[in-house]
C-alpha cells in the first residue's frame, strides 16, 4: 500500500469507519495559486454510495478541489485518495469515475450524439453506451440535434450523460443545476436519486442549498478553501436547535409568556414589532404540551403553536459566521457526525473532534 | 492508448462544415498558385525569373504551380492545427478528454496524428484538383504535356508532393505547439501567423543568411524541394531538430501545466 493510501486510510480510521466505506478520502489536500492559496489542508471524507453535497462561496475552493480529485490539477501538498487509489494517479481511477466540471462545454457544432462519441471513443467505450446514456438523461430523441440549438436544461443533461458513460462508481458533478428553471432542477433531483439508488457514489457541488438539504445525506462545507463542516445534514441541522413559535391573543400575554418560559430556564424572545404577540422558544415539540399547559394555568391563550426547524441555508451561515468569528461546534477541526440526536451544547451525538 | 485518441479526434473532424472549410482552402490555395502560374507563364525568358511556357512543357512543369503553394498551404494548415488545438482550452472541452484519457502525452499524440492525417488528405485532395486546373490551363496556353505524364514527370510530381506533405506537417505542428502553448485558437492563430509570415520576411530581408535558420522559411524551401539559400537536406534537418526541441516541450508543458480551463 502506497504511504498517500496508508495516510488517508488513517483519517478514514479516525473516524471511525473502514477506509473502504469512502470514495474519497483527502488528508492535507492544499492548493496554491501564486501566492494565493485555493485549498488550504483539506481532510475530506466521501462516504461511498451515498449523495454528498459540497457547498461554500463562491470562490471557496470547490472546484479547485473537484479539479484535483480528477488529475487536472496537482495538489500543491497533501495526499488521498480516490476509488482506493491514490490521488496522484488519476489513471488508475478515472476510468470509473463520471465528471461534469463548471458546467457542460462540448463542441457547438457537433450533436449532443457525437459529441458523446468523441468521449466514448477515447475511453474505449462502445456506440451502444452512447445511446444508453441518451436515453437515461432523456436526450434520445434530439440526441442528433447540434449541441448549440440545446437549451440550458439539455446542456446540463448531455453534461451529466457524459459523466454517466463510463458507468461510474464515483459520479463528481459541479453545480449540475446552474442556471435551470425549478423544472429542470427537479430532474435533475429526481435523476440523482436513481443514480445513488443505483450504488453509484455521487458528489454534487451547489449554490442551492435547499437543493442539497433535498437530495443529499452527507455534507461537506467549506470556505476560503478550508473546512468548515463535513458530516450528515442531519447533524447539521441538529446542531441548530429547533424552535417553538407560539403567538398570544395580545401583546401582553406575549410579555407575560415570556417571563413564564425563561423561568423554567430555556431562551425565549418576543419578536417583531414592539407589539408583537409573537414568541420563539428554543425548544423542540416535546416540549410543546408542557407549554400549552403552562399557558393555559396562567390564563394566556394561544393563537399558534407550532416548531421550526432550522433550515440547510440558516445552518450554513452560522457556520460561516462561526469562522469569522464565533466558532461553531460543527466548525473547524469538526471531522465526521454520525446519524444521531445532538447534545445540549448542540454538538451531534457521536461526532469527532480534532484535537 | 494512442488509437483511442486518434479515432476520439476524427469523430470531432468528420463533421461536413470542417472537411468544406477546410479541404477548400487548402485546395482553393493550390488551384489559385497553379492558375496564377501557368496564366503568367511568359512566352520568352523574361526578368525576375519568371517561368517560362517552354519551362512549363518540361516533365517538371506539371508541378510547377504546386510548388509555389507551400507557404500558402502551411499557413492554412497552421490555422487548422492551432484551432484544434487551442479551442479545446477556449472551448473548455479539454477538460472532458483529460477526465476519460489522463496520458497527456498519449491524448496530444493521438490527436496530432489525427490532425495531419487529415491535413495529408487535404493536400493530396488539392493535388488531384492541382492537376486537373494544371493541364485545363496547358490547353488554354497551348503548352504540351506529353512530358507531364511521362515517368520523369509523375516522378517528379510524387516527390514534390512528398516535399508538400513535409512542409504542411510542418507548419500543422506548429499550429499544435501555438495552440497548446497559447491555449487559445485565436492567440495562437493570430500570434503564429504574424511571426510565420511578416515577421520572418521581414527578418530574412533585413538580414541575409537568416533564411536558413528561420522555420517557416526552411518549410517553405522543403516545399520547394529546397532553395538557394536553404537547400532540401540541411533545411529538412534543421527544422526537424526545432520541431523535435519544440514538441518535447509542448509536450511537457501539456503534461504538467494544470487544467484551469
Amino acid at each position: 500500500m502506497s504511504a498517500a493510501a496508508l495516510a488517508t486510510d488513517s483519517v478514514a480510521q479516525s473516524s471511525g469507519r473502514e477506509p473502504e466505506s469512502y470514495a474519497v478520502v483527502t488528508r492535507g489536500l492544499t492548493k496554491r495559486f501564486g501566492k494565493r492559496l485555493a485549498v488550504d489542508h483539506l481532510d475530506l471524507l466521501i462516504p461511498a454510495r451515498s449523495i454528498t453535497g459540497f457547498v461554500g462561496p463562491n470562490g471557496a475552493g470547490k472546484t479547485t478541489t473537484i479539479r484535483m480529485l480528477l488529475g487536472l490539477i496537482r495538489p500543491t501538498e497533501g495526499t488521498g485518495t480516490v476509488l482506493g487509489h491514490p490521488l496522484g494517479r488519476a489513471r488508475t481511477y478515472l476510468s470509473r469515475v463520471g465528471a461534469l466540471i463548471e458546467g457542460p462545454t462540448f463542441y457547438p457544432a457537433l450533436s449532443g450524439r457525437e459529441n458523446l462519441m468523441v468521449l466514448a471513443r477515447l475511453g474505449g467505450l462502445s456506440k451502444k453506451r452512447v445511446d444508453t446514456v441518451l436515453q437515461r438523461v432523456g436526450l434520445a430523441a434530439r440526441g442528433s440535434d447540434p449541441f448549440r440549438t440545446y437549451s440550458l436544461g439539455m446542456r446540463q443533461r448531455l453534461g451529466i450523460a457524459a459523466a454517466l458513460l463510463p458507468a461510474p462508481d464515483l459520479l463528481v458533478l459541479d453545480e449540475p443545476t446552474n442556471g435551470l428553471d425549478p423544472h429542470g432542477i427537479a430532474e435533475i433531483r429526481s435523476m440523482l436519486r436513481s443514480f445513488a439508488d443505483d450504488g453509484m457514489t455521487v458528489f454534487v457541488s451547489s449554490h442551492l442549498l435547499a437543493e442539497i438539504q433535498q437530495i443529499c445525506e452527507h455534507l461537506v462545507v467549506i470556505e476560503a478553501g478550508r473546512l468548515l463542516f463535513q458530516g450528515g445534514v442531519d447533524d447539521l441541522l441538529a446542531a441548530r436547535a429547533p424552535e417553538l413559535i407560539v403567538r398570544t391573543e395580545n401583546p401582553a400575554d406575549a410579555r407575560r409568556l415570556l417571563v413564564l418560559v425563561k423561568a423554567t430556564g430555556l431562551s425565549a424572545a418576543v419578536v417583531g414589532e414592539r407589539e408583537s404577540t409573537t414568541l420563539e422558544i428554543s425548544a423542540d415539540c416535546s416540549w410543546a404540551a408542557d407549554l400549552n399547559r403552562l399557558a393555559m394555568a396562567n390564563g394566556i391563550a394561544l393563537v399558534h403553536l407550532s416548531e421550526r426547524r432550522s433550515t440547510l441555508e440558516e445552518a450554513f451561515f452560522d457556520i460561516t459566521r462561526a469562522d469569522t468569528g464565533e466558532r461553531f461546534p460543527g466548525g473547524p477541526g469538526y471531522l465526521s457526525g454520525r446519524a444521531g440526536s445532538s447534545d445540549r451544547a448542540g454538538r451531534p451525538s457521536g461526532a469527532e473532534v480534532l484535537p | 492508448m494512442i488509437w483511442p485518441a486518434f479515432q476520439s479526434e476524427w469523430v470531432k473532424m468528420r463533421r461536413r462544415r470542417l472537411w468544406y472549410g477546410s479541404y477548400g482552402a487548402v485546395t482553393g490555395v493550390v488551384l489559385m498558385t497553379t492558375i496564377v502560374t501557368i496564366a503568367g507563364a511568359l512566352h520568352h525568358p523574361g526578368a525576375h525569373g519568371a517561368l517560362t511556357l517552354a519551362q512549363l512543357a518540361r516533365a517538371s512543369g506539371l508541378s510547377q504551380g504546386l510548388t509555389q503553394s507551400g507557404v500558402l498551404l502551411g499557413a492554412v494548415s497552421f490555422a487548422i492545427a492551432a484551432s484544434q488545438f487551442g479551442g479545446e482550452f477556449s472551448h473548455g472541452t479539454l477538460r472532458n478528454l483529460l477526465v476519460r484519457q489522463p496520458r497527456r502525452s498519449m491524448l496530444m499524440t493521438g490527436k496530432c496524428l489525427a490532425v495531419l492525417t487529415f491535413l495529408v488528405g487535404a493536400v493530396a485532395v488539392a493535388t488531384i484538383f492541382g492537376i486537373c486546373a494544371a493541364f485545363l490551363m496547358a490547353h488554354f496556353r497551348d503548352v504540351p504535356t506529353a512530358a507531364w505524364t511521362s515517368g520523369a514527370g509523375m516522378g517528379d510530381l510524387g516527390v514534390l508532393l512528398g516535399d508538400l506533405v513535409i512542409s504542411t506537417c510542418g507548419f500543422a505542428i506548429i499550429g499544435m505547439i501555438a495552440g497548446v502553448l497559447f491555449r487559445s485558437s485565436v492567440i495562437a492563430i493570430a500570434a503564429g501567423l504574424a511571426v510565420l509570415l511578416p515577421f520572418e520576411t521581414i527578418l530574412t530581408d533585413a538580414v541575409p543568411g537568416t533564411g536558413r535558420w528561420l522555420p517557416a522559411q526552411l518549410l517553405e524551401a522543403i516545399a520547394q524541394g529546397g532553395s538557394t539559400t536553404a537547400p532540401f537536406a540541411p533545411a529538412l534537418i534543421t527544422v526537424s531538430a526545432y520541431l523535435a526541441g519544440a514538441v518535447a516541450v509542448a509536450m511537457l508543458i501539456f503534461a504538467r501545466r494544470d487544467v484551469t480551463a
